[in-house]
C-alpha cells in the first residue's frame, strides 16, 4: 500500500471512485441523483479511451440542500455558484482534493421543462451502470443520446453526436425526438443534430446558433438577452452582464481574488465590451 | 473456515476498468470518506484475487496463478498483505 502516493491517483481512477462516493453519499441521505458523462455513459455511446475529467451528476432539484450538506460533510468545497456556473445557471462546481471536480446539476441545458418534472422524465427510464464496482443510476440508453447531443451542442459540437445520434438507428432517433419533445429540447436538439435552421422564429435561436457557430460576446448577450423569458428575466440579464465572475476569477488564480483584482478584471470587460461594440459601429 | 471478501463500503478501480498501463494497479477506498489507496504489482494481483473472496488458502492459490508463481513463494506475503487489508477495513472476514 501506498502513503505518498494515495494523494496521486490518476484522473481516471480518481473520477470513478468519486462517483462511488457521491452515489454513497446519496443513499446515506435519500437524495434522487443520476449519474452522467464519463464511465456513466453506456456502451456504444462514448469513444473507448476518452476519460472525464470531473463527475457530474443531475440531482432531483427538491434535493439539492440535502446532496449540499451531504459533499460537503466529507470535505468538498464549493467553487462556482448555480448564478455564476453557466449561462443556464443550471449547474455549480465543487471541489474535493482527494476526488477533484464535482458538476452538480439542477438541469441540463436545453432542457425547457420544469426542472423537478424533467428529472422524473429523466429518471423514468433510469439503469444501474457499475462505476468503480458500486451500482449507480444513470439515464436510459435513450435519455443519454439526447443529454450527449444536448451537451455537444451547447460546446460548439464534439465527436460524442457521431455515437450518440449519427450511428443510431432510425427508430432510436425518434425516440430521442420524442424524448427532446417531453422535455421542450426540441430547439437545443435541432441545433445538435444540425436542424437548427427550422427553428429560426424560436426565442432560443439565436443562442444556440451562437453555441454551435460561435461568435462576439456581444452576439453571445444579445441572443441570451433574446432568449430570457420576460422583463424580471432580461434585467437580470442585463445587471449580471457587466459583472466580473469572481468563482471563475478565483479558479483562474487558484486563489480568491483581491477587491483590486476584481476591479481591474471589470475594467477589463468594460474596455472589451466597448471595443466589440465600437468594431460593429464602424463596420455597419 | 474464515473466508475474506472485499468490505460492503468499498469502491475500487483497476488498471483494467480504466485502460491502464501494464502495471497491475488498482484504486480503492472506503464510501464515503476514506482516503484513496493505491495497490500496485503484487498489491493488486491479491487484490484481484480477493475480489472473488475465497479462504486464505484460496486466495493464495488464486493469487499464485495469477502471478505465475508458487503457493510456497507467496504465502506468507499474500497473508501478510491481506490481514493489513483486513486491519484497514478494506476487506471484511466472515
Amino acid at each position: 500500500m501506498t502513503g505518498e502516493a494515495e494523494r496521486m491517483a490518476p484522473i481516471a481512477a480518481r473520477v470513478h471512485l468519486a462517483h462511488a462516493v457521491v452515489q454513497k453519499l446519496a443513499e446515506n441521505h435519500g437524495i434522487d441523483l443520476l449519474h452522467l458523462k464519463g464511465p456513466a455513459v453506456l456502451p456504444g455511446l462514448r469513444a473507448e479511451g476518452r476519460h472525464s475529467s470531473d463527475v457530474d451528476v443531475l440531482v432531483r432539484p427538491g434535493h439539492l440542500f440535502r446532496l449540499i450538506g451531504a459533499l460537503e460533510s466529507v470535505g468538498w468545497e464549493q467553487r462556482t455558484t448555480f448564478a455564476t456556473g453557466s449561462v443556464f445557471a443550471h449547474a455549480a462546481n465543487w471541489w474535493h482534493d482527494d476526488w477533484g471536480w464535482v458538476d452538480v446539476h439542477v438541469s441540463w441545458p436545453g432542457v425547457t421543462l420544469d426542472a423537478e418534472d424533467a428529472f422524473d422524465v429523466l429518471a423514468r427510464g433510469a439503469v444501474q451502470r457499475s462505476i468503480a464496482h458500486r451500482d449507480c443510476p444513470v439515464p436510459g440508453r435513450t435519455a443519454q443520446r439526447l443529454i450527449l447531443v444536448l451537451h455537444s451542442a451547447r460546446s460548439g459540437g464534439t465527436a460524442d453526436v457521431d455515437l450518440a445520434w449519427e450511428q443510431a438507428a432510425p427508430e432510436e432517433q425518434d425516440h430521442v425526438r420524442r424524448l427532446a419533445a417531453e422535455l421542450g429540447a426540441d430547439v437545443a436538439l435541432a441545433a445538435g443534430i444540425g436542424e437548427l435552421e427550422l427553428h429560426r422564429n424560436d426565442p432560443t435561436y439565436a443562442l444556440w446558433h451562437h453555441f454551435v457557430h460561435g461568435g462576439s460576446r456581444w452576439h453571445e448577450w444579445r441572443a441570451r438577452m433574446a432568449a430570457a423569458q420576460g422583463a424580471r428575466a432580461k434585467a437580470e440579464l442585463l445587471t449580471s452582464a457587466m459583472r466580473v465572475n469572481r468563482d471563475h476569477l478565483r479558479m483562474e488564480l487558484g486563489r480568491p481574488p483581491t477587491r483590486q483584482e476584481v476591479r481591474a478584471r471589470q475594467v477589463k470587460r468594460v474596455r472589451r465590451a466597448v471595443g466589440e461594440l465600437s468594431e460593429r459601429v464602424r463596420r455597419s | 473456515m474464515t473466508r475474506f471478501r472485499i468490505a460492503d463500503d468499498v469502491a475500487w478501480v483497476s488498471q483494467e476498468d480504466l485502460d491502464g498501463g501494464d502495471v497491475p494497479t488498482a484504486y480503492l477506498t472506503r464510501l464515503p470518506g476514506g482516503p484513496p489507496i493505491l495497490l500496485e504489482g503484487s498489491g493488486c494481483v491479491v487484490w484481484l484475487a480477493l475480489s472473488e473472496g475465497g479462504t486464505m488458502e484460496e486466495i493464495i492459490a488464486a493469487a499464485a496463478a495469477m502471478s505465475d508463481s508458487t503457493v510456497e513463494e507467496i504465502s506468507a506475503d499474500v497473508a501478510e498483505l491481506v490481514d493489513q487489508l483486513v486491519a484497514i477495513r478494506v476487506v471484511a472476514e466472515d
